[in-house]
Parts: C-alpha cells; structure tokens; sequence
C-alpha cells in the first residue's frame, strides 16, 4: 500500500484535501441527525391497532338545544343506528381509539401517596367490546345490569367495577394476578374492582409518544353533561363503512336540536393520530436523499477535475508500469483517507448533534449503530464517486506522456 | 474591456454545460431548502400588531394560595378571576383601554336550510377588543359599550364565517342563532392575519375565531368556557366550570379570564400603581394572601419568552444551514474544477499582456453570473418548498385550516426575496474566492511549456 | 533483444487514414545504442510509443526480448514494461510533490520489491547519477540538469533491459546535455540497450548507430556499417 506517495500527494494539494474532508464530516452530520431523529420519532409509529378499525365508524353528535332528553335520545339514536342495513352493532362512547384526550390517572391504593399510573379511560354500554371485537383474556365482560346511566353531576356513585386491558394489568399487577383486585380511579377515592382483561387497542397520541400504548380502562358508564355527549362507535360490516358515512349522518340529524360533529371512519381517525409525526419523518428523509445525491455528484466532480489535473502523472506512472488497476487504487485509496479523517471528525460532530437534539426533543435519540452506519454509507458513496471518475482515466493509453510536450 | 471580459465569461459559461449546469444546482437546492427554513423563521418570529404591540401588556394578578409555587415569568402565572376582571373593568383607569377575552363554543347556524350548521369557536370581550387591537373591518363595526354593560345579544362574525353563512355579502342587521339564542349581526371583519394569536395566549399560527359576542352575553345565557380553570386546592374537579356550576364560578377564586389593557408609554406607572393600590384594598377583604404581585408583560416580551422553546422547526434549520453548506463546498469543487482547466488558456493570455486585475474581472463575473442565476432559480425552489411545507402542515393538521388560513405563514415578502438574492450572490462570491485566487496567480506562460 | 517486423501503426479518423509508421523492420541488438532521428512530425514519437509499448499497432509483429508482445493485455504490457524497459522523457516527468527518493522508487514499488530491497536500489541509482546526497529535496528545488538525471536514476532503478529516451538533452543547456550524454554512454556500457530519440545530429552520432525515420519509414544508418535499408512503401 502507497500511503507515503498519498500523503504527499494530500499535503501538495492542501485546499482540496481540506474541502473533502469537510464535506465528508457536515454530510455525516446532517445524515446521522436526519436519520436518527427520523428513526426516533418513528419508533411508536404505526402500531397495531388491535381493533377492526376499518370497519368501524365513529360519529359525534352535539346538542346545543338544552331542553332535549339526552337519555331518551340515546336510547332511540342506538335503536335507529341499530336496525340500519349493514349495522352489526353499536355502543355510546366518551372517546374513540386512536383520539383518547389526555391522560387520567388510577392508583393502587386509597392514601394520598399512592403513585399514579397513566391511562386512558374509555366508557360505554355492555356492546362497546362487541363493537371493537375485543378478545377477553381473563374474567368476564360487563353485563347490561351493570352499566351505568345519566347526567354525570347527578349520578350518586362511580361504577363500582372496572375492565382492564392486557399491558395495564401487566403495569399494575406484573406478577399477573390483577383479577379481582381493587383499583382506585381517584386519588383516595372511588374504588373499582378487576373484574375483567381484555386484548390491548391502541389508546391515542398522548401515551403512545411515551412509549405507553394499549394501557386503557373500561367502565361501564353512559354519561353525559351540559353541551357534552356521548359519541357513537358504530360496527359495521366489511367493506360497507365508507358508503355508510351519509346514512348514519342523515339518520342522527333526525333528531332536532343537534347538531352532527364529525362521522368518519376510524381508519381517517387512526391516520390523524400518525400523520404529524410521518409527514416530518417523510420530509428529513426527502432532504437526507437529496443531500446525498448532490454530494455524490460534487465528488465525482470533484475527481473528475483531479484525475484530470493529474492526467501527465497518470501518464507517467502507466508508462512505469502501473496497471490500470493500480492506477484507480490509488485514487480510491487517497479518497479513502481524505474521506476516513472527515468521518472520524463527522462521528464527534454527530454525537454533540444528537446530544442537542436530544435536549430539545427530550427524548434520547443517541444510537451510535445508525451514526455509523451512515458514515459507512458515505464512506461506500464516495468510493463509488471516485472509482468511475478514476476509471475513465486509467483507461487512457500511457503514450500521452510522450506526445503532451 | 468590461464588455470582452463578459464574453469570456458567458463563454466558458457554456464550455462545459454540464458542470455550470452542476454548480448552478448545487447553489440552487441548497439556498431553496435554506430559504424556506429561513422564511418560515422569519415570519414565525414576527410580532403581531407591530406598531402598537409595546403598548398591548397581558394584565396577571397573582391570587393565588400562600402554599402555592413561585413564578418569574407571565407563562407560568395564572390570569383573572371573574370578580377581578369586573372589578379592574369598574376601575376605569384613564388613559388605559382593557379588555377581557375567553373562549366560547357554539353551533351557529341561519335561516336557509341549504346552509348547514357550523361548530364554531367563539370569543367572548367587550367593546373595547375592536379599537385596542385595532381589528379590520369589512362591514359594520364593534358593538358600543353599553351591549356589554346589558350583555345584549350582538354578534361580530370572521371573515370566513360571514362568507360561510351569508355568502360574503353585508350581513349587519341580519339574524344568526348560536345553539338556539338568535343574535343581530353588527359587523364582519376583514382579512386579518394575526401573525400568532396572540388574544387567548394560544400564539398559534391561524386566524381569528368564528365569531366575538359581549361577554355578558355569554354569561348570561350560560355559554360554555373552554378555559383552563387555576383555582384553590379547596375547589375539587375544576373542569366542572367548563359547562356548569356557573354562580360558583364567579364567586370563587379560580383564575381563568385572559385580560389586556393598551397603555401608552406615559401611563404605564400610573397603570401599575392602580393595579398595586386595588390588590392593596383586595387584602383587606382577605384575598391575595400572597406578596403584591401582579405581571404586566407587553406583546414583545411575551413573544421573546415563548419563541425561546425552539423544537421541531429549529432541528430543521440546523439541518437546512449544514446542508447549504455542504451544497457550497461542492460548489467550490465544481468551480475550481472549472478554473482550472483553464490554466493554459489564462496562462497565455497574461503572456500576452493581459493584467491579474482583467483576470480578476473576467472570473468575477462568471462567478455573479452563476450567483445570480443560482439566486433565481433558488428563489423558485424556496416558492416551490414552502407551498410543500403549506402542504404537509395541511396534511399533518387533517385540512382543518384551509389554505387561505395557513398562506401568509408560508410566503415569501420582498425582505425575503432580497435576502435570498444576497445570500445567492454573497455565498457565490465566497465560494469563488479560492478558485478566483487560483486563477488569478496562474504566472504568464508557465503553463506553455510543459513543465 | 527488439525486433519488429512489418510493423505498421494507423490512425482512422472518419475518413482519413493516417500512416504514421509504415511496414517497419528493425532488428536491435543487446548492449546497443541505437539513436533515432527525423524531421518534425515523421514518426518519430510513435515509433518511441511502440517500442515502449505504450500503444498498439495495427499490423505485423514485435518482439521484446524473445517475447511477442501482439497477443498481450494490458496488464502483461504493463508488467512487461515495468521490467524491462525504463522511460527518460523530455520533460522529465517527474512527480512534483514527491521528493527523489520516492520518485524513484514509483517503479520498484509496481514491481513488488520489499522495503529494504528498494532502498538499496534506490540509493545505488541516485549514487550512479550523483544525487545521492539531495534525496530528499523536491524535484522543484533542482535545475533541469539534476531533475534529468533524477529521472534517468528512476530508469535504471530496476534494472530495465533497455531504455528509452525521448529527446533527453531537449530541455538542456550543452553543459547539462554534455552530463546526460556521459551518463547514458556509462549505462551502456554496463549493458543495458539504449535507443534515443533526438534531434540533435551531433549527439545522434555518439550512439553506435543512427536510425533514420522519415514520412513514417525507416532508413537504418549503421555508424560503421554502410548498408543501407530502405522499404518502400
């Protein structure tokens, strides 16, 4: 291996050595700090949904007549919704799956130190579970004796019982035995026992960006308040959820005084709750790509130049009896170095850009596997950048040096 | 002289395309991508209502429990209580306009069947809101200050919503029912961009609310507050002001009114004085029990303190002013490589009497030729990139905001054009410095004879 | 140790032929010093090309030391080159940010010699020119005298069989040319075969015996023979 000739060669040219050097080191940076802050965002990114969410069809209606009975209306909107063709079954809901508000907290025990667990609590009638095909690990689900109904401000008690999903009980009971045992859905009060676990869905964008997707509650409660009520969760049949969409909104609007918030399908819900973080995600890797493309190109140029500069010495060393390959080699090989000192200057660069990224997105990006697979990457660009520049101009018959006088 | 250096500057421009062609682009993406971030910078850190924003103070009185946690700055600090509010109102201090704002939500709805209801966000205030932020008008005019005094049921609409319901035609003196109370319209606004809304401290980039209504309006017939409520320990489950529980409300301690006052520069100590001297008498009834504090932070000052939380959007400038940079070294390459080809030419050339100044002149134009050019099409990708941008925030907010809405935010001003083209031109003449140099120190005939 | 035998190089440009050497036959001799002469433009440089192998032909056969070399890749080529020929070119072409030890050494490290090997090869063949002492200097700080014969030590470093070279004296003063002279007739006569090409008719008759090309024919002048070879076209 000629390194001694290349060194030389790099300390003739200081400028050019310099800007590769350069380049290489910002590149790594900013592909490294692209990639990881895509990858770090991506993490929760499109998670099973546990649920048929095509097939399921949300509507939120709104009364802003207050003379209305809610209860009664509730009662006929389940009815109507219920006996439209294409309908398998229907449940009031406070909140969907994939949109859950922030989060609420229960807690263990009933003293004022408890330590809380986030969740989500989601309420709805004893056909919620049928709506969102929800398996049952353990237990039972609730009955329809069970659920609870009316204005919230006049109810005299919280239900008294509580299912869990899978991952909560894993969190609040993770030597498994969560039947059975009391929770409390305030602090230091209202108590609830365990009397089922159910298959995990995905709560909404709050808990799932930390990591703690799938932890929900069910209670068996059907509320409403001033300006407040319930939303419909709505199964229908494969395939028939778009058509439905009209139907259901026409069919709500028969009841006067309301007014019809939003009727969509889950799957228009579900890609809400991922778009934000996709769309940023699709853009850094838009500019990453970009970026590569215009470094691998100035590269080449770049080469392109030097060879071209260097033709004479090319010549020379041809005519001494270097082989083509040696030639290309030799380029390869001082690229290599150029390119091997930007990296090692590129790795430093990454990691305080990561540490910076980390601080302002508060999560820990740093993974030192991703920053150097990138730099091999570029390392490989690079080398491809060169080979083909180098190539052409081996290829050159060595009588040019006898003929350039 | 000037002339034949342009010719050989334009010639060699097109001596080898395809490297001019390289430069060119590399100059062109990088600034693109550069002046979009930059833009988006720009105007996100622009202050609303900029001639008069150091008047406009966010008004804070801290009335809170003794227990409660210390606060330095008007981001953490509660806002009003009802009874304050009213109170402060009352004080009519001369020379100060207030106002007070909260957030209301309704269906507004007409007449026509043909036009279906809409679920709007509604502000609740006085009079005052019109002249102090100096809204626009198309139609009509704010509501006088007895509508507040009576809560009569008079109604500002947005621009949009008057385009909604009534077509966009003058609808002052027409009907328009919220939920089910019928309210007369007395004035449409104009177009107004609110560089962030500023009014309910939200400082988002949208517009206006739906529509404005007199607050007394709103609490008469019991409107619902979209509010966050600050109150004592001692008041368990807040939320429940939201839709309820409204007498309680208002004689409770809970802070959740946001309230301005304009203050010229000369009243301004006059202003505080009043705010100290009317806590003073407050602790005589056995409120505030905390040390006198109270915050009034202008639209300025507020502005510096939220725009110091940077996230997402300063992540990608970062990004944007590495990959510029890294475009500007290629272009250095792509340059030199250019130049340099032509060693033999300039070498003969000075050989034959041509001065390093000519040389000098001759590149130098070549170079702002591709500046310039690069600044052109630069400018093109930066249009071509913020109407990407306006489009994925679009995508990313689910076409709630229409695109009249997010516009402003994704334009670019003529500030910004003329700072794309100095960028273009000054970073060109910086990456031509060292092959210029090159070049230009070519001695006369070394190249001719072969070494 | 070089023969060619009918050997002809043509140019195809569109619809121009060009000739530049024409039916060449030549026999040179072990231990000779064959000089090379001709006007401008008569082939002079593409006999050198050939005799190099630094280009190929189109027709007829050559033989380097016993070897064809028609059927050879490039590779071979460059091998046999690296072997057996050393180059000494008007311009010198040296390696400008390279100091002489390792200009000298460019050739013995395509030959695979190791370290130590090299070193005493590349000491002896600066010691043989008389340069022993600036090793390390760049060719940037030497006359164009010195930086001649630096390339002539990058020659012989391997111990080619023969050299090549290409107006020698071109770029140099007589004094300088005088040296260069000497020391080329002093390799000779350790018996290496050396062909040169020059313009320069005094020093065209130094060498044992003068090859004349002209319009892309050989005329071969043996100094003291009187046979004269003519091929017509």
């Amino acid at each position: 291996m000629e390194f001694r000739p290349i060194f030389l060669s790099i300390k003739h040219n200081k400028a050019i050595a310099l800007l590769v050097i350069i380049q290489v080191a910002i590149t790594l940076t900013v592909l490294s700090g692209s990639l990881l802050m895509t990858t770090s965002t991506l993490k929760e990114w499109n998670l099973p949904s546990g649920i048929p969410h095509h097939n399921i069809i949300s509507a939120v209606p709104q009364f802003y007549d207050l003379d209305v009975d809610v209860r009664q209306s509730v009662v006929d909107d389940m009815a109507r919704i219920k006996s439209l063709s294409g309908v398998i079954n229907v449940s009031p809901a406070s909140q969907r799956p994939f949109e859950a508000q922030g989060a609420q907290q229960v807690y263990l025990e009933a003293t004022k130190e408890a330590q809380e667990y986030d969740t989500n609590v989601f309420t709805g009638n004893a056909n919620l579970h049928k709506v969102l095909e929800l398996s049952l690990i353990e237990g039972r689900f609730f009955r329809e004796d069970e659920i609870i109904t009316g204005k919230r401000d006049e109810l005299s008690s919280t239900p008294p019982i509580v299912m869990i999903s899978e991952d909560m009980a894993k969190v609040l009971f993770p030597d498994n035995n969560a039947l059975g045992k009391t929770i409390w859905m305030e602090k230091g009060g209202s108590p609830a026992e365990i009397i089922g676990i159910y298959s995990n869905f995905m709560n909404g964008e709050r808990l799932n960006y930390f990591g703690q997707s799938y932890r929900t509650v069910l209670q068996p409660l059907v509320t409403w308040e001033n300006r407040n009520d319930p939303s419909y969760l709505i199964r229908v049949e494969a395939g028939m959820a778009e058509g439905m969409l009209e139907t259901i909104r026409s069919e709500l609007y028969k009841i006067d005084g309301r007014y019809v918030n939003r009727v969509e399908v889950l799957t228009r819900v579900q890609k809400r709750m991922y778009d934000g973080r996709g769309s940023q995600s699709i853009m850094l890797l838009v500019i990453s790509f970009v970026l590569l493309l215009i470094t691998a190109f100035g590269m080449a140029g770049l080469v392109s130049f030097l060879v071209t500069q260097r033709q004479k010495q090319i010549g020379t060393r041809r005519a001494l009896g270097a082989t083509k390959w040696d030639v290309v080699r030799y380029f390869m090989l001082e690229n290599g170095i150029l390119t091997s000192i930007g990296i090692i200057i590129g790795l430093v660069l990454s990691i305080a850009f990561a540490f910076v990224l980390t601080e302002d997105s508060g999560a820990n990006i740093l993974d030192m596997g991703y920053i150097f697979a990138t730099a091999f990457f570029i390392i490989v660009i690079n080398q491809l950048a060169v080979y083909f520049p180098a190539k052409r101009a081996a290829n050159v018959e060595p009588a040019i040096v006898t003929r350039a006088a | 002289m000037f002339a034949y250096n342009a010719k050989l500057a334009f010639k060699s421009l097109n001596d080898r395309p395809s490297l001019t062609v390289l430069m060119v682009a590399a100059i062109a993406v990088g600034l693109g991508l550069f002046m979009t971030m930059l833009t988006l910078g720009h105007q996100s850190s622009k202050i609303p209502i900029p001639h008069i924003s150091q008047q406009i103070h966010l008004v804070q009185l801290d009335n809170r429990e003794v227990t409660a946690d210390d606060v330095d700055n008007f981001n953490d600090m509660v806002d009003l209580t009802y009874q304050d509010t009213n109170n402060l109102l009352n004080l009519d201090i001369a020379g100060a306009e207030q106002t007070l704002a909260w957030n209301t939500y309704g269906i507004l709805n007409v007449e026509q069947q043909e036009i279906q209801p809409q679920r709007s966000s509604v502000v609740a205030t006085n009079h005052a809101f019109f002249s102090m932020f100096e809204v626009p008008f198309l139609y009509g005019k704010g509501w006088e200050s007895d509508a507040d005094q009576f809560g009569q049921a008079v109604i500002v609409l947005s621009k949009a919503s008057n385009d909604y319901l009534f077509g966009g035609i003058n609808s002052v003196g027409q009907q328009v029912r919220l939920n089910t109370q019928v309210l007369t319209v007395v004035g449409v606004l104009d177009d107004w961009f609110l560089v962030r809304k500023f009014y309910d401290r939200s400082y988002r980039q949208a517009g206006p609310d739906e529509a404005f209504v007199p607050s007394n309006f709103a609490f008469n017939n019991d409107l619902p507050r979209n509010a966050r409520f600050d109150c004592w320990s001692t008041t368990n489950n807040p939320r429940k002001f939201s839709t309820n529980y409204l007498t309680e409300l208002k004689t409770s301690e809970c802070a959740w009114i946001t309230f301005w006052a304009k203050l010229p520069q000369d009243n301004k100590q006059d202003y505080q004085a009043q705010l100290g001297q009317y806590i003073d008498t407050q602790k005589s009834l056995g409120r505030f029990p905390r040390d006198n504090q109270y915050f009034l932070t202008n639209i300025n000052d507020q502005l510096i303190i939220i725009n110091g939380s940077g996230g997402r959007q300063e992540m990608l400038g970062m990004i944007s002013y590495m990959f510029f940079a890294v475009c500007l070294i290629n272009a250095v390459s792509i340059l030199l490589a250019k130049f340099m080809r032509r060693t033999k030419e300039v070498s003969l050339r000075r050989a034959l009497g041509a001065k390093k100044r000519t040389i000098l002149q001759q590149h130098l134009i070549e170079v702002i030729f591709i500046g310039v050019i690069g600044g052109l099409l630069g400018i093109g990708f930066t249009y071509l990139g913020l109407q990407a941008m306006l489009r994925v925030n679009l995508y990313a907010s689910d076409y709630r905001n229409t695109v009249a809405e997010l516009m402003p935010y994704h334009q670019m001003d003529w500030e910004m054009i003329m700072a794309a083209f100095s960028v273009s031109v000054g970073c060109t003449l910086l990456v031509g410095l060292y092959p210029i140099w090159r070049i230009c120190n070519v001695s006369p005939a070394s190249q001719l004879k072969a070494q | 140790m070089l023969k060619m035998e009918n050997v002809s190089k043509i140019y195809r440009t569109n619809l121009i032929e060009t000739h530049a050497l024409r039916k060449v036959d030549l026999h040179i001799g072990a231990g000779e010093f064959v000089s090379v002469t001709g006007p401008s433009g008569s082939g002079k440089t593409t006999f050198l090309n050939l005799a190099g192998l630094l280009e190929t032909f189109e027709e007829g056969d050559f033989y380097l030391d016993g070897q064809n070399v028609k059927g050879l890749n490039d590779n071979q080529l460059s091998e046999l080159r690296n072997e057996k020929i050393g180059f000494i070119f008007q311009s010198f072409n040296l390696l400008p940010e390279l100091p002489l030890f390792d200009n000298v050494d460019v050739p013995l490290r395509y030959r695979g010699f190791n370290a130590k090997e090299r070193k005493e090869r590349i000491e002896e063949a600066l010691e043989i020119v008389g340069l022993s002492s600036r090793k390390q200097h760049l060719p940037t700080q030497l006359s164009g005298g010195q930086q001649q014969r630096v390339a002539i030590a990058r020659a012989i470093a391997g111990q080619p069989k023969f050299l090549l070279a290409d107006e020698p004296t071109g770029n140099l003063d007589s004094l300088m040319a005088q040296q260069v002279m000497e020391l080329l007739e002093k390799i000779n006569q350790q018996g290496t075969t050396i062909i040169m090409v020059t313009h320069d008719d005094q020093l065209a008759r130094r060498a044992h015996r003068n090859i004349q090309i002209f319009d892309g024919q050989v005329s071969d002048l043996a100094k003291d023979q009187t046979d004269v070879l003519i091929k017509s076209a």
